[in-house]
């Protein structure tokens, strides 16, 4: 039915006592997501959205056998937060919050790769599964049941994605954000794999951005491996070379990381490349997605 | 955050590095004054923030104070890509016997810091590694970040090159690994990095950018990040708190994420022309918008303006106050068009409605332009 989330997903949410903490756990609750408590050291005792906080993550897995949890954590103390949510057991991680330095996020990946975890992010909206639940800060109202899956490096481009498709009645499966930073937790294909194997996903979308190479990269797994469709919307025609287009991984540095040298390795995979986001419908009709 | 020339030598050289003698100016009679101090022949280098300075002819010599000021005034008064040259380095002119290439970067893709070092100097690095990827060797350095002389002389061994330039190489190597480590950079970057007639190593250019995710830990002075930005409208964005790029149409953007951002300044780009990218990022208040408003209308000419945000991780009905009181208190009269979904979508198309502002309630971005363009067309 979905990748990485499902109805035995129990979450809890780092840095539940700030301001975006707290909004954000409401609206995880009200889509139903089964969250089960919050961290903040300091701030142990306390309740917020009717949910148990704790000093620390080892306490929280303890008291409520959660087994993921999502970060709104400011990004000086991600890093800490993250060894210790890895090191209390958890195995899957979200981490919302930007403008966390690029070295930190290289040891937080290193460990979490040695450790078996799955993380997300950084700088992501997290993930979405239609009907079950959402770990991260994705608009529900965007979002339907369905077949087919999304992968986007920009968390508003999911939401435009998923709303076109919604809105004609083509549901999704699982959303994921990887994340917009030029150092992310896990690389495009480790997702790309996941969706392959998900019996319930028919179909994946994999929305891009200008910069870094992980859509060319992707390119070879989809030539050799993918079984099903694959379309993919790279983001940032238009976008000067050198300026970096919001996202910290978002910039074309001379040849590398533009818009043509991606459509180019994508399409010799076979995928299709869309050259506006509204062309998700035409690819959708063809390949009878619901 | 991308360091000057200038600033990268003084940085390489507290750290170890050769560099050549120098200044830095910002008129005719300074760079005479630096010239005459180290010593004629000198070069003198335009400093902009742009690859390719050589090519556009930002890279000169002089062998006298006439030819100097004839090459600093032309310097001084060009531009370089669009950007004008505000300083030059003077620098002494090198003797090069060989050039080399020696970069240290982070591999997205691999999540680690990788080091690159080639024999083919003075080139883009990517250009040697399509014709003649032999002479280039590389190697990831592992999550610890340690990094041994024995690990650069390995590297070096494989580029078929003497036991000399294989010493005094890894020393280089180690003391760019650690400018890389002190000051949180992405990209450290010589090249060329000379061989003199005699041997010796220096570094004739410097390219350091630093994450700006760090800086505010780097425990070495640093210039300021924002002062530097010599185009107003992007110095006035990050002042504010976004990222605004300034293209150069006449249709206004703001959205309140870099993919989407990027979407709408393509898919306006088919039939009218943006005028700037700007995305807000997860902190838009009314306040915040109501500067964004200040900041586009700030470009001359602007024909309309488009607003692409989501509720997500942002209180878009609290952006589209500031919006509305923005287009009262200024009277604004050119179009806007808002596509808001999310979270409390409805509450936003209100206020959005109340200041006159045209809301598409579409998912798709494609419509909201359509309707953009049915009321200015192409311009």
């Amino acid at each position: 039915m979905s990748i990485l989330m499902n109805n035995s997903t129990r979450v809890i949410v780092q840095g539940i006592t700030g301001r975006i903490g707290s909004i954000q756990a409401h609206w995880m609750l009200e889509y139903g997501t089964k969250v089960v408590g919050g961290v903040t050291p300091g701030k142990g005792g306390t309740i917020v959205e009717g949910l148990p906080v704790f000093n620390s993550v080892q306490e929280a897995v303890k008291e409520t056998g959660a087994n993921a949890s999502v970060f709104f954590v400011p990004a000086a103390f991600v890093l800490d937060a993250f060894m210790e949510t890895v090191d209390a057991g958890v195995k899957l991680i979200v981490i919302v919050p930007e403008h966390i330095p690029v070295r930190d996020v290289m040891k937080m990946r290193n460990y979490a790769l040695e450790k078996g975890v799955f993380a997300l992010g950084p700088t992501t909206p997290g993930i979405l599964v239609p009907g079950v639940g959402k770990m991260g800060i994705m608009p529900a109202s965007m979002f339907a049941p369905g077949r087919v899956g999304i992968i986007s490096r920009s968390g508003t481009l999911s939401y435009e994605f998923a709303g076109i498709l919604s809105e004609k009645k083509v549901g999704q499966s699982t959303v994921v954000g990887m994340g917009a930073d030029p150092v992310v937790f896990r690389n495009l294909v480790d997702i790309l794999e996941l969706f392959e194997e998900d019996p319930d996903t028919d179909a994946v979308i994999v929305v891009g951005e200008v910069g870094g190479e992980q859509e060319e990269k992707a390119a070879g797994f989809i030539a050799r491996r993918m079984t099903k469709p694959v379309s993919v919307y790279i983001a940032g025609r238009h976008s000067p070379q050198g300026k970096r287009m919001g996202h910290a991984g978002a910039i074309v540095r001379g040849a590398s990381g533009t818009v043509a040298g991606k459509h180019e390795a994508l399409r010799a995979a076979g995928a299709t490349v869309l050259e506006s986001p509204i062309h998700v419908l035409d690819w959708a009709v063809k390949h009878n997605l619901k | 955050m991308r360091l000057y020339e200038y600033e990268a030598l003084d940085i390489f050289e507290q750290n170890g590095i050769p560099v050549p003698r120098r200044g830095v100016a910002s008129t005719m009679h300074e760079a005479l004054h630096v010239a005459g101090e180290i010593g004629y022949p000198v070069v003198l280098k335009a400093q902009v923030l742009v690859g390719g300075r050589g090519l556009a002819g930002g890279v000169k010599t002089a062998s006298s104070p006439d030819e100097l000021k004839e090459a600093a005034e032309k310097l001084l008064s060009s531009d370089i890509k669009g950007l004008p040259v505000l300083k030059i380095l003077v620098c002494e002119k090198i003797e090069i016997a060989k050039e080399l290439y020696l970069g240290i970067t982070i591999d997205g893709y691999s999540g680690k810091p990788i080091v690159v070092a080639s024999t083919e100097g003075g080139m883009l690095i990517e250009d040697t590694a399509k014709t003649s990827p032999e002479k280039i060797a590389s190697t990831h350095i592992d999550s610890s970040f340690s990094f041994y002389p024995y690990q650069a002389r390995a590297l070096l061994r494989r580029l078929n090159i003497s036991q000399q330039l294989i010493s005094s190489w890894t020393d280089v190597i180690s003391q760019l690994y650690n400018v890389m480590m002190r000051y949180e950079a992405l990209i450290c970057e010589i090249n060329p990095l000379a061989v003199r007639p005699n041997g010796g190593l220096i570094a004739v250019d410097a390219k350091l950018e630093i994450d700006d995710s760090a800086i505010s830990r780097v425990r070495f002075p640093l210039p300021d990040r924002i002062e530097r930005i010599e185009n107003v409208l992007e110095r006035r964005g990050k002042e504010i708190g976004v990222t605004y790029v300034d293209l150069d149409g006449d249709i206004g953007l703001i959205s309140s994420g870099a993919g989407l951002g990027m979407a709408s300044t393509d898919i306006i780009g088919e039939k009218m022309r943006p005028a700037n990218f700007l995305e807000t990022g997860g902190g838009i208040t009314a306040d915040l918008l109501y500067k964004c408003m200040e900041l586009i209308m700030m470009k001359p000419g602007l024909r309309a303006i488009f607003i692409n945000v989501y509720g997500g991780i942002n209180p878009i009905h609290e952006g589209a106050k500031g919006v509305v009181r923005y287009i009262k208190e200024h009277n604004v009269k050119i179009p806007i068009v808002a596509k808001a979904l999310g979270n409390k979508q409805e509450e936003t198309w209100e206020i959005f409605r109340s200041g006159g502002v045209h809301v598409v309630t579409d998912a798709a971005t494609e419509k909201a332009i359509d309707r953009l363009y049915e009321l200015v067309g192409r311009g």
